[in-house]
């Protein structure tokens, strides 16, 4: 296998709630062109184009051949990914193939969302329909109405277990969750390409907003957004004619479980926290990363956290921290950007969530991280590695990936 | 210039999709089991694991489930949580009432079943609190039939 490194990113100007003035190829050519921009690299360099977004959630299907003058793809081999809020890491993982495996030199991966557009109940029935397939499936009645189906319908219904599981499990209590959307939503504040941004967010405030299903309440939840991000991926002999520094892949991962609603009734498992396929994923990232410990090794963290209690369970999933012990590391300060852990300096997935780019953004934060070009939401120690997690599927999929600041070693 | 004034189109398409899933023979034993007042589950012949619903395949063992078992109406509540809002037609609305709804491990089975838990005020339910099956009346063999768990 080849090293790959992260090369260039480029991202939409704002990640916002409405993109009025602009349409969807638009939209994601303002990444591909910041993209260049930023490396000063042109169409004639890319080899291939790997494209993500969320299945059918603008209405259209195919955008990425909707869009293939838009994104520098003509007379290139292009692809499609679409693995639900995973999307935009399976994307990348996809991009990261093309060029391991020798096939491809420079690689563009282009990942977006415009969920203005569209209905997403529309998109959201490519995976309500399976969903409720497999809640037949598992005895439950999915004509009775209230709560029973919502459990399929969004992830807000079923992660609300997880949330309860988790709660139970670590000791941690519903004011940690609050606080945790807080302390994103301020990162936020600091990251030109957040949406939801509240440099003054305090859990009292999150507090207050109401209860949606016990633990979770509406000030937990991310928003939908419009956006695109892109990453041009390359070898190591192209990245050396490209640019100084990259960030570089030391392993990607992924893993499932059964196609049910985020563990929540399979037949094997009974907790709905114990998220199986983040542990396996984790620790087969890790190993082929050559991190024996990664709280020691591992300077920064980003969460796919679509909900707030997420970035603290899967801290724990991940093996950064103890069960149990992500709540006190966040009441000691150290998952703030001053912190020994600092995790989802970006505001995370709970302050900008245009799904297609979701999984995609975790990894280029990691990289801005590593590369120090992260600007006012740059953490304050130096990061030598990361790791991003992405989450979603029909909620029990996970992917992982880990960078370093070096290529990496055999 | 200001902001470009907004153009966009609405099309309606007047389709009606109509999905038409098949249960299997697995769900279809599970509810005529319903119109007798039991629940079934399938045993694993690996490892033992007993799935309610049934279910053909193991996923750890990839083993077929041929064997199926009855389990006991009694349970303990391993999760739950309380809905404040429902979904109606795609759209989000307030409860009546807080409800709770929980994930039951029944006696002999391995896995747990999501079911409305009553007869107990949402702010009194724990979790590994003992819960028995409330059936309706008539049991038709529909999913229904077992309304809901209540505290042993």
């Amino acid at each position: 296998m080849r090293n790959v490194g992260i090369v260039g990113i480029g991202y939409t100007p704002v990640f916002v709630s409405k993109r009025k003035d602009v349409n969807i190829s638009e939209m994601i050519s303002e990444a591909v062109e910041a993209a260049f921009s930023n490396t000063g690299l042109g169409p004639k360099d890319i080899d291939a184009v790997v494209f993500g977004n969320m299945h059918t959630f603008e209405g259209v299907n195919l955008p990425h051949l909707w869009a293939a003058d838009y994104i520098a793809s003509l007379g290139k081999p292009l692809m499609r990914i679409a693995t639900g809020g995973t999307t935009g890491m399976s994307a990348f993982h996809a991009g990261y193939y093309h060029i391991a495996s020798g096939l491809h030199d420079v690689v563009m991966v282009v990942t977006y969302e415009k969920q203005s557009e569209g209905d997403s109940q529309v998109g959201l029935m490519g995976i309500i329909t399976p969903e409720v397939m497999a809640m037949i499936a598992a005895g439950i009645d999915v004509t009775g109405g209230s709560g029973m189906g919502a459990i399929g319908g969004g992830s807000a219904g079923g992660i609300s277990f997880q949330a309860s599981s988790y709660l139970h499990h670590s000791g941690a209590g519903i004011e940690h969750i609050d606080e945790q959307a807080a302390l994103e939503r301020r990162n936020a504040a600091k990251n030109p390409y957040a949406h939801l941004k509240d440099p003054d967010a305090t859990a009292e405030k999150v507090a207050q907003t109401p209860l949606v299903s016990w633990p979770i309440r509406f000030g937990h939840i991310c928003p939908t957004s419009d956006g695109a991000t892109v990453a041009i991926l390359a070898s190591e002999k192209a990245a050396a004619r490209i640019t100084e520094k990259a960030a570089w892949v030391h392993a990607v991962a992924n893993c499932a479980s059964d196609a049910t609603t985020a563990n929540l009734i399979e037949s094997q498992i009974t907790d709905p926290a114990e998220h199986l396929p983040a542990i396996i994923a984790s620790r087969q990232a890790y190993e082929r990363a050559g991190i024996a410990d990664p709280k020691k090794e591992i300077d920064y963290v980003e969460i796919y956290n679509g909900f707030a209690h997420q970035a603290l369970m899967y801290l724990e999933k991940i093996g950064m921290c103890e069960v149990g012990e992500a709540h006190k590391l966040q009441e000691a300060g150290e998952l703030e950007m001053s912190g020994r852990m600092p995790v989802n300096a970006s505001g995370g997935v709970v302050s900008t969530n245009a799904i297609g780019t979701s999984a995609m953004n975790r990894v280029t934060e990691c990289a801005l991280q590593i590369l120090g070009q992260a600007g006012e939401h740059q953490v304050e120690k130096d990061v030598h590695k990361a790791v991003a997690h992405g989450w979603g599927g029909m909620m029990q999929y996970v992917t992982i990936t880990v960078l370093g600041d070096k290529p990496k070693k055999d | 210039m200001g902001a470009p004034e907004e153009t966009y189109f609405t099309p309606v398409v007047p389709m009606d999709f109509t999905y038409n899933y098949r249960v299997g023979p697995y769900i279809t034993r599970y509810l005529d089991g319903f119109k007798d007042k039991k629940i079934l589950g399938s045993r694993c012949p690996g490892c033992g694991l007993v799935a309610v619903p049934p279910r053909k395949y193991c996923g750890v063992c990839n083993k077929v489930m041929e064997e199926m078992v009855e389990v006991g109406q009694e349970g303990t509540l391993e999760n739950f949580t309380v809905g404040h809002v429902t979904i109606e037609k795609g759209r989000l609305a307030p409860a009546e009432a807080p409800y709770v709804l929980g994930l039951v491990k029944l006696e002999e089975a391995t896995s747990a079943l999501l079911a409305r838990v009553g007869g107990i005020a949402p702010s009194e339910v724990r979790t590994g609190m003992k819960v028995k099956a409330v059936w309706k009346d008539e049991a038709a063999g529909d999913y229904d039939d077992l309304d809901h768990f209540e505290p042993v």
